[in-house]
């Protein structure tokens, strides 16, 4: 049970601007469940789509059974005996588990499918590993837990030794994660490894063999599961904190601008993503909210900046309500949002800077006179201004957007939502996939406005950033805010086990 | 109301839905594979006009069905060609196809027949049976045939997986872009086919007349299957047909009563209840390895 | 200095297309014509004497290109907002038979007549697209079908119509089905004589009427529409990116629903010219298909207001070298038609590729 079924040496994998991978090692043993623990951005989620062919390695290698392999994409990594279940699921929704089990390796007669030996196979590895699906049944009427098990079934069919599984507990009930693990038990029992990509440090002991950590690109330790801790295991992902210089002058808060009153917002998926929810910000604050994604955070910001729709509960700004208003009245209202995927909400690549800095507001003065005509060199000249006071760097105000850099488009977009004087400010993982540089700038943005006395609602994967910008911290789990701190009292570690629901409750 | 009568409307409707239902069952493959192919009109156009060439040149109504279904692979393989492989929007593609079709069909018409509008009498063809062209009946079993070829056969698995998720049928080792000109070139051949149980005596411009856009709205109403189109295109042809065999009886104006299907098919659009689904990739360009 | 050129360099690439296409499609004639067994030099010679080779033959150019002008217009609205309206053909015949009612029946003083046609024309149109609009914005009913059917639906009403209760003949005579001849406060001037007096000399044969100025005042106000307004601004937004607009604020069904009846509207302006200067009467034997043609003369153009000044020329003056082909060569007329299709699928396919050379080329110089 010693024989490295698979090793990574020395793997480095860099992107513009970030090293995701920095000279990463790791090893997996038959019959292993190797655990992969890190925060979001630690390079977990580059070094595993390495290994299944997604991106190339700048450097480094991987060896299976300690045969050096070169992997070019997800065929290869397949036939190699690599198999990844993803966070997002490949499935074919209206498409039968048979069907979805066995396509791309069907068996069959003169074209025609002949699935019956396929289905006896399958029907085996299900017995081996304790997994129970109905091969007859619809992918979409299946529960999301049932569907990983599908996703599972695929990759054992096609011979997988290497299982990675991403975040799979993410999506389970408590009694789901139970079976999930009987089943891993099950393939450690076949010699299979496994791969364990979590959050949840409860869970990592639970099942993990041995822990590997992982923190900014470089493997901090991989230890044995004999003489693990979660304070150990939590204190080595953190690390210390990282004190981030931003300048911050003195709190002065005024009244209440944002207030969430038990929301509730049911998601498209069938269950409450927001699930009576209260907070509150006032001016001159910056409020983050910090959580692993999927608990919420997105559907409490559409709720708040998009007019999505609500199942009960309230939204107060300045006291009165804003549940009835559209987007644009909301904005009138004193709303601003800098969203989470720029390329998709936020700008109109083919249009120029100087439009995209007018969204929003382009149908106000002085950019539209007499609710018709547009004024081009009212647009320009203030779009000239923003660019110089909020230094985006661009050939000029009618470059097209989709020419800046990622970093400057979303300076542009953050430059435009604070030029709109907001009364809230929501930012959205402000500082996604954006260079250092930007990335201060923007940190600066924010605390500047909450030195206007704007309310910032902040919403960030960056543990750091939102210990270093927020005055309190709001930690959302599964729907409510389970926790808020005050940034005095904030301590990384801490916060981290109360986002993967290790603390017990505090008081909202 | 006697039984030879209802026999006879029997199979004139049949006749009458198969134009139809044949390019409705095109419609239903190419979109499956996700590409939306809205030029099954421009195409038909075009293999009509071949389909009498054919005939004409070679003396014999098959093989001017089989010229007729390669010229509809053809005009299909440009379809996919533009759409696939450049990506231009499905729409744009198909709309610039149907009028080049329009164009072209002029251009051959007066280059084969010496007139730009219509085509000499085409003397060979198909035989008929019950007192209608006897390719109609092939309805039956091409839709048979379409099913199984979909539903369980390996190529129809891998299609509809193309049009479903691309990527994960990339990553599954399923030929997208093979899969997509797939879907297409069955949709033209399809077209060819439908032309065929037209009028195959003659070429007039124009008498495709709508119908392969009333095939489109066929496959929304009939959600994508094969096996549906079809009915919705039986819907459609036999309410044309009521509309010809009792014009002369019903006191109502003959152009109201031409405007039946198509006032027929926007109110079939207009009250379908509850979202059908269309492939979830259906019209959307996939790029290969988009981080 | 350099980033100067480079990046217009990129920016010319990017609008290269259609000329490229243009090119291409030449040679494919000239292919054409060789595998006919004609001299390309002389079919060339025979298409420049028919078509350009004078003043007068430039004019009947300029007036062919009236309706084309207006037909693209239509569409331009319409693609800019991302609305496929294809429906400009049944708009065109139901905008020109309402624009017709107004100036049969309507009787009014010559100076408030022609414009009260005008915009009869605009309203007639503008309604026909109405329900496909409202089918798109209330049930998500995809455009394409919908204002396809209601083309068929138009020719059918027309039909009945001009045939049944606007019928316009007497009985027994053998010419074609029409409406009652339109009131001489209604009928659109030629312009002639103004041309001539700036020194164009155009023949009395060749329309050169008000519908001129209609399509260049639609023109110069939809230009000023798109580029100049917030409405504008608007629609060219959801064409652009739904999503976007949506969180910019902008009411995107309003905003479509709006752009699809102007389209309409400018659609129902198509028959001016032949309706109200040549024959002075509706009928719905009108030419037919300039409502395709307006789809392929906007494709051509990229969807500019003023692209398609130069590519409604250009359908002009096919349609006349099909002819100077016909007459000097062995060439049959029809060939125009398959070279304008083939003319636009290489438009669409080159602008495709070219867009993405040029946004890769332009992530390089800013890294």
């Amino acid at each position: 049970m010693s024989e490295a079924l698979l090793s990574m040496h020395e793997i480095t994998k860099v992107f513009p601007g970030v090293v995701a991978n920095d000279h990463v090692s790791l090893d997996l043993r038959e019959g292993e469940v190797l655990a992969l623990v890190g925060e979001n951005g630690a390079g977990k989620t580059t070094l595993m789509r390495i290994l299944y062919g997604l991106h190339r390695p700048d450097s480094g290698r991987i060896e299976v059974r300690g045969n050096q392999v070169s992997i070019r994409g997800p065929r290869d990594a397949i036939r190699r005996g690599i198999g990844m279940v993803h966070q997002h699921f490949m499935l074919f929704q209206p498409f039968t588990v048979l069907e979805n089990i066995i396509l791309g390796e069907e068996s069959q007669t003169a074209g025609v499918l002949a699935t019956a030996r396929q289905s006896k196979q399958i029907s085996a590895l299900m017995e081996e590993n304790k997994l129970v699906v109905d091969l007859s049944a619809h992918v979409e009427d299946l529960s999301v837990g049932i569907q990983q098990r599908v996703e599972i079934l695929k990759i054992l069919f096609r011979g997988a030794t290497i299982l990675v599984f991403d975040e799979p507990t993410a999506v389970l009930t408590p009694q789901e994660v139970v079976d999930l693990f009987r089943t891993f038990r099950a393939m450690k029992a076949q010699g299979r490894g496994i791969i364990f990509i979590s959050h949840k440090l409860d869970e990592v002991l639970e099942i993990a063999d041995r822990i590997t950590v992982i923190r900014h690109g470089k493997v901090v330790e991989t230890m044995d599961r004999e003489g693990a801790t979660k304070p150990r295991i939590a204190g080595l992902m953190v690390g210390k904190p990282v004190l981030l210089e931003v300048p911050r002058p003195p709190a002065s808060f005024g009244q209440t601008v944002l207030e969430v009153k038990d929301l509730v917002v049911r998601s498209p998926r069938g269950y409450d993503a927001v699930d009576g929810l209260s907070l509150h910000v006032r001016a001159g604050e910056i409020y983050g909210i910090a959580g692993v994604e999927g608990n919420g955070q997105s559907e409490l910001v559409r709720a708040i900046a998009e007019s999505a729709e609500v199942t009960s509960g309230d939204i107060l700004l300045e006291g009165h309500s804003i549940l009835s208003e559209n987007v644009r009245e909301r904005r009138e209202s004193g709303i601003a949002h800098i969203p989470e995927d720029r390329q998709k909400y936020g700008l109109l690549l083919p249009f120029s800077i100087a439009q995209n800095l007018t969204l929003g507001m382009h149908h106000k003065p002085p950019f539209s006179s007499r609710r018709f005509t547009i004024n081009s060199r009212a647009i320009r000249q203030s779009a000239r201004e923003i660019i110089s006071t909020y230094d985006i760097r661009t050939p000029s105000e009618d470059t097209p957007a989709n020419a800046l850099s990622g970093g400057n488009q979303q300076k542009a977009v953050v430059a435009r939502e604070m030029s709109a004087n907001p009364k809230l400010l929501v930012a959205s993982q402000p500082t996604r996939g954006v260079d250092i540089g930007a990335t201060e700038f923007i940190h600066r943005q924010l605390v500047k406005a909450r030195s206007e006395g704007k309310a910032v609602l902040l919403v960030s994967a960056d543990l750091d950033e939102l210990l270093a910008l927020s005055d309190r911290i709001g930690i959302i789990f599964k729907g409510k805010i389970i926790k808020e701190i005050d940034h005095d009292d904030a301590v990384k570690e801490e916060v981290g086990l109360y986002m993967t629901g290790e603390k017990a409750h505090g008081a909202a | 109301m006697d039984l030879s009568f209802i026999g006879f409307f029997l199979v004139k409707g049949l006749e009458i839905s198969s134009p139809i239902a044949f390019s409705a069952m095109g419609g239903v493959f190419s979109e499956r594979g996700g590409v939306v192919n809205i030029a099954l009109e421009g195409i038909m156009t075009v293999t009509a006009l071949t389909l009498v060439w054919g005939a004409i040149t070679f003396q014999s109504i098959w093989i001017g069905l089989l010229v007729a279904v390669i010229t509809g692979m053809l005009m299909g393989l440009i379809h996919a060609v533009v759409t696939v492989t450049f990506k231009v929007d499905h729409v744009v593609s198909g709309v610039a196809i149907n009028v080049f079709a329009i164009g072209l069909s002029r251009f051959l018409c007066q280059s084969f027949f010496g007139a730009e509008t219509q085509s000499k009498i085409n003397p060979f063809l198909f035989p008929k049976l019950l007192g209608i062209n006897s390719l109609a009946f092939w309805l039956i079993p091409a839709a048979a045939l379409s099913w199984f070829l979909l539903y369980r056969t390996v190529f129809g698995l891998r299609l509809r997986s193309v049009g479903e998720n691309p990527e994960a049928a990339d990553t599954l080792g399923v030929n997208v872009t093979l899969m997509r000109y797939a879907g297409v070139l069955i949709s033209g051949a399809l077209c060819g086919i439908a032309s065929a149980t037209l009028f195959a005596d003659k070429w007039i411009t124009g008498m495709v007349a709508g119908r392969g856009f009333i095939a489109l709205a066929a496959v929304i109403f009939g959600r994508w299957d094969p096996v549906g189109a079809v009915l919705a295109s039986l819907l459609f042809g036999y309410a044309d047909t009521v509309r010809i065999v009792f014009a002369s009886k019903i006191p109502i104006p003959d152009q109201f009563i031409q405007m039946f299907p198509y006032i027929l098919a926007v109110v079939v659009l207009a009250g379908i209840v509850g979202k059908s689904r269309a492939p979830a990739w259906d019209g959307r360009n996939y790029e290969k390895g988009e981080d | 200095m350099e980033r100067h050129r480079r990046r217009f360099g990129v920016y010319a690439l990017e609008q290269s297309a259609p000329f490229i296409g243009f090119l291409a499609s030449a040679a494919v004639l000239t292919l054409i014509i060789m595998g006919l067994g004609e001299n390309p030099g002389k079919a060339f010679e025979g298409i420049y004497k028919f078509s350009v080779s004078d003043a007068a033959k430039l004019a009947a150019i300029l007036s062919i290109s009236i309706p084309y002008y207006l037909s693209g217009l239509s569409i331009v609205i319409a693609f800019r907002a991302g609305v496929f309206n294809i429906g400009n053909e049944g708009q065109y015949f139901i905008g020109g038979m309402v624009g017709a009612i107004a100036g049969t029946y309507f009787h009014l003083p010559p100076v408030i007549h022609i414009p009260v046609v005008i915009i009869f024309s605009m309203v007639g149109g503008a309604l026909w697209a109405l329900i496909p609009a409202v089918l798109k914005a209330v049930r998500g009913i995809h455009e394409v079908i919908t204002t396809i059917m209601f083309n068929n639906i138009a020719l059918a009403l027309v039909n009945y119509l001009v045939n049944g209760p606007l019928s316009g003949l007497q009985k027994g005579t053998s010419l074609e089905p029409q409406m009652k001849k339109l009131l001489p406060t209604a009928m659109f001037g030629k312009l002639n004589g103004f041309f001539r007096a700036i020194g164009w000399n155009v023949p009395n044969y060749v329309y050169l009427d008000y519908s001129l100025i209609v399509a260049v005042v639609m023109g110069v106000l939809v230009w000023f529409l798109l580029f100049r307004t917030r409405q504008g601004f608007e629609i060219r937004a959801v064409g652009t990116s739904l999503d976007v607009s949506r969180y910019a604020g902008i009411q995107v069904s309003k905003v479509q629903i709006g752009a699809f009846m102007l389209s309409g509207a400018v659609a129902g302006l198509i028959g001016l010219q032949e309706i109200f200067a040549i024959r002075g009467f509706y009928t719905y034997n009108l030419a037919s298909g300039l409502g395709f043609d307006g789809i392929a003369i906007s494709l051509i153009a990229k969807n500019s207001p003023i692209g398609i000044v130069f590519s409604s020329a250009l359908f002009a003056f096919l349609k006349q070298a099909g002819y100077g082909l016909q007459l000097f060569s062995k060439v049959p007329n029809s060939v125009t038609y398959a070279i304008q299709g083939i003319m636009i699928l290489f438009i669409v396919a080159i602008n495709e590729i070219l867009i993405r050379a040029a946004r890769s080329l332009r992530k390089k110089e800013v890294g």
